[in-house]
């Protein structure tokens, strides 16, 4: 039997801490909530249109959901701050994810995993930032460029083949495709979740996370069996 | 001398909380002397009437209450939703949840939590101590972080849920169902609150909630049988809290609340076939199984309770409504829902029809319903796509109301009317108690 005594103000606690209940577990969770556990870089590279964003914002709140801290940093929204004033030529895109790079190499020291959004067009950036950061996660985000030109979210394809806008990636620009990327996500073939749940897993894998203590289905949670008698208790109980 | 450089460490805090129960039904029984540890509770602190939240069902309002948070802040908008870009349903679950607890910052600063039950829980996310999950779990192996306790809980024959199947059944089996389910919750948590250290504890009585859906009627009737059963059941429960206070007389502070009130059904509403009466609404199908049957020219359509999303092109799979044509199409739909009436008695149905925008904030605001439809009392919200009817009478008579919930915190004078006071400001004022830093994001503002 543990004994610990806490003076509390002007009265005395007393903790009695049972010492065979303190186990493994327990000094693991320890371990987890003092933030030791490193964080890293999460560098989503595809064309425009491929789905960083999503999949970065589906990302993020399930390593929230971990106890870690995150900061997306979408390439759209960095242009129209720490980038602003930078245009599209090769030089302009490079200093851009140089940037970028350098914010998320901040952040991914200070225990705070960065998720990067931004087509990065180039490889010899890319590695730039791998070896300055070091704990770099690539991920590819993969869609065909028809797919992509048929998705046009921004409205920015119509325009680059339209010639009203130059050196667009994929267009009138090269795009070049990661070689070995530590996670390939095919958007034309996933949903968003399960592309970042397919990150998770290589977090994992690489330990930038602990395994969660349950086995995880497709949607983190449920197997199908499960999520069939989940959805009847809330239909008999009037919420469907 | 040297106060000033004393730390406050804060006080250890005890929570139970009581699903659904009404703050003026609560009152109106300690007056009659119904249930003396409320009554004995009452007059050592302020019991209030609280605000629950839009839609007041339990996950968004338990999901408010752990993070501080509105809806938009934190993701959960209701028991299910659309998995983005089709019109599959799904159940959200903790993992869901974008924000953290009060238990995970808790965690954080070094104190041991014990949390048990509260909805939206499962799968349960780590802490420091122990989280037994709610009844979105249906194995209990998987119901507990750590997973030892999990195998506790399964000696102990603990109960995750009432299932409601059950009512539907036999009124008697359920009764007896919820009764064994909360004296099992009880076990369960006088085991922990003896056996574990800890700086906050929280028990979830889900079982009053299930109680109100099925007998909150039978009881208002006075039906000879059940409203005996009923108030049997909640006498129990104030034995419950009679124990907890026993146990912590003084040692912590201890707060009981509910998340919502309850009111007896006049009808079940089915939204979507009052919106396919008015032509917002089409099916592929004449029995329709789900809104994947919706027809593409569908404009909106609803979820429980309440939700009505507009049919937007680039959001829904097959979206009709062109983003430049929301607006027009949103302000239509509100204007028709407020103009629904139960067709038995002329009444209306709907007493508001409030845009996302006007009652949430924050990061996932487009993840939240274009309109949430506020009924008046009796009539309850259905989503139920595969009913071909306007409304209906079920087994099902309880449904719950926003303005009724209660609290009650001892030792504590809360000064704030109940329309200035929402489960939301649980998060802070808890944190207050234990000293902790309140996160600037939060909603909520604390009580004390």
């Amino acid at each position: 039997m543990l004994l610990i005594r806490r003076f509390i103000g002007s009265g005395v606690r007393m903790l009695i801490l049972s010492s065979n209940r303190i186990t493994d577990y327990r000094k693991g969770l320890l371990h987890t909530m003092m933030n030791s556990e490193k964080a890293c870089t999460i560098w989503l590279t595809g064309l425009s249109g491929a789905g960083k964003s999503t999949i970065a914002h589906e990302l993020a709140p399930m390593l929230q959901a971990r106890g870690r801290h995150v900061e997306v940093l979408d390439g759209d929204v960095i242009r129209t701050n720490l980038s602003k004033g930078l245009g599209f030529s090769r030089e302009d895109r490079d200093t851009n994810i140089r940037r970028i790079g350098f914010v998320c190499h901040l952040l991914t020291r200070n225990n705070v995993f960065a998720i990067a959004a931004a087509i990065s067009p180039y490889h010899i950036v890319r590695n730039e930032n791998r070896a300055l950061i070091q704990d770099f996660v690539e991920v590819y985000v993969k869609a065909s460029l028809e797919t992509c030109i048929q998705r046009d979210v921004k409205g920015l394809y119509r325009k680059a083949l339209a010639g009203e806008i130059s050196a667009f990636t994929g267009v009138s620009d090269p795009y070049e495709p990661p070689d070995h990327p530590e996670v390939i996500c095919e958007t034309e073939k996933e949903t968003p979740c399960q592309s970042a749940e397919k990150i998770i897993r290589k977090l994992e894998d690489l330990g930038y996370l602990s395994p969660l203590p349950h086995t995880a289905s497709d949607n983190g949670v449920y197997l199908a069996a499960e999520e069939e008698l989940v959805m009847k208790r809330l239909e008999d109980l009037g919420y469907l | 001398m040297f106060n000033f450089l004393k730390k406050d460490v804060g006080r250890r805090v005890v929570v139970v909380s009581i699903d659904g129960v009404p703050y003026d039904f609560l009152k109106t029984q300690i007056a009659k002397g119904n249930f003396p540890n409320f009554k004995k509770l009452a007059e050592q602190g302020s019991m209030r009437r609280m605000n629950s939240v839009q839609p007041c069902i339990s996950s968004v309002a338990w999901s408010c209450y752990m993070t501080g948070k509105n809806p938009a802040k934190h993701n959960i908008f209701g028991f299910v939703d659309r998995k983005p870009g089709t019109y599959d349903i799904f159940a959200p679950n903790s993992m869901h949840m974008r924000s953290d607890t009060i238990w995970e910052l808790m965690s954080r600063a070094g104190k041991r939590v014990f949390v048990m039950n509260v909805p939206v829980t499962y799968p349960p996310r780590q802490v420091n101590g122990i989280l037994i999950g709610c009844f979105l779990c249906t194995q209990i192996e998987k119901i507990a972080y750590p997973a030892q306790v999990s195998q506790e809980l399964k000696q102990m024959g603990y109960i995750i849920d009432a299932e409601a199947w059950m009512a539907r059944d036999s009124l008697d089996r359920y009764l007896e169902e919820c009764n064994k389910a909360l004296n099992k919750r009880a076990e369960a948590m006088f085991h922990y609150l003896a056996q574990e250290p800890w700086d906050f504890f929280q028990c979830h009585i889900m079982e009053t909630d299930r109680m109100n859906h099925f007998f909150w009627e039978h009881m208002e009737k006075g039906d000879p049988k059940y409203a005996q059963a009923f108030f049997d059941f909640y006498r129990r429960v104030d034995e419950v809290l009679g124990e907890v206070e026993q146990r912590h007389g003084n040692d912590a502070e201890l707060i009981i609340l509910s998340d919502h009130g309850f009111c007896t059904i006049k009808q079940e509403i089915y939204l979507n076939y009052y919106l396919a009466e008015a032509g917002f609404l089409k099916f592929k199908t004449n029995t329709p199984k789900g809104l994947g049957d919706m027809h593409a020219d569908s404009t909106a359509y609803s979820l429980t309770p309440g939700r009505v999303f507009v049919n937007l092109q680039g959001r829904e799979p097959e979206g009709s409504v062109a983003p430049e044509k929301y607006e027009t199409v949103r302000e239509n739909v509100a204007r028709a829902l407020l103009e629904f009436k139960d067709h038995d008695t002329g009444a209306p149905l709907i007493r508001a029809a409030l845009k996302r925008e006007e009652i949430y904030h924050g990061p996932n605001v487009k993840t939240a319903a274009d309109l949430i439809a506020v009924p008046f009392d009796g009539y309850d919200l259905k989503g139920d796509i595969k009913k071909m009817v306007r409304s209906e009478k079920t087994a099902l008579v309880g449904m719950h109301t926003f303005e009724d919930s209660m609290l009650f915190i001892r030792d504590h004078d809360i000064r704030r009317g109940h329309n200035e006071l929402w489960v939301g400001d649980l998060a802070p004022t808890i944190l207050k108690m234990m000293a902790l830093p309140i996160p600037s994001d939060m909603d909520g503002i604390a009580l004390i």
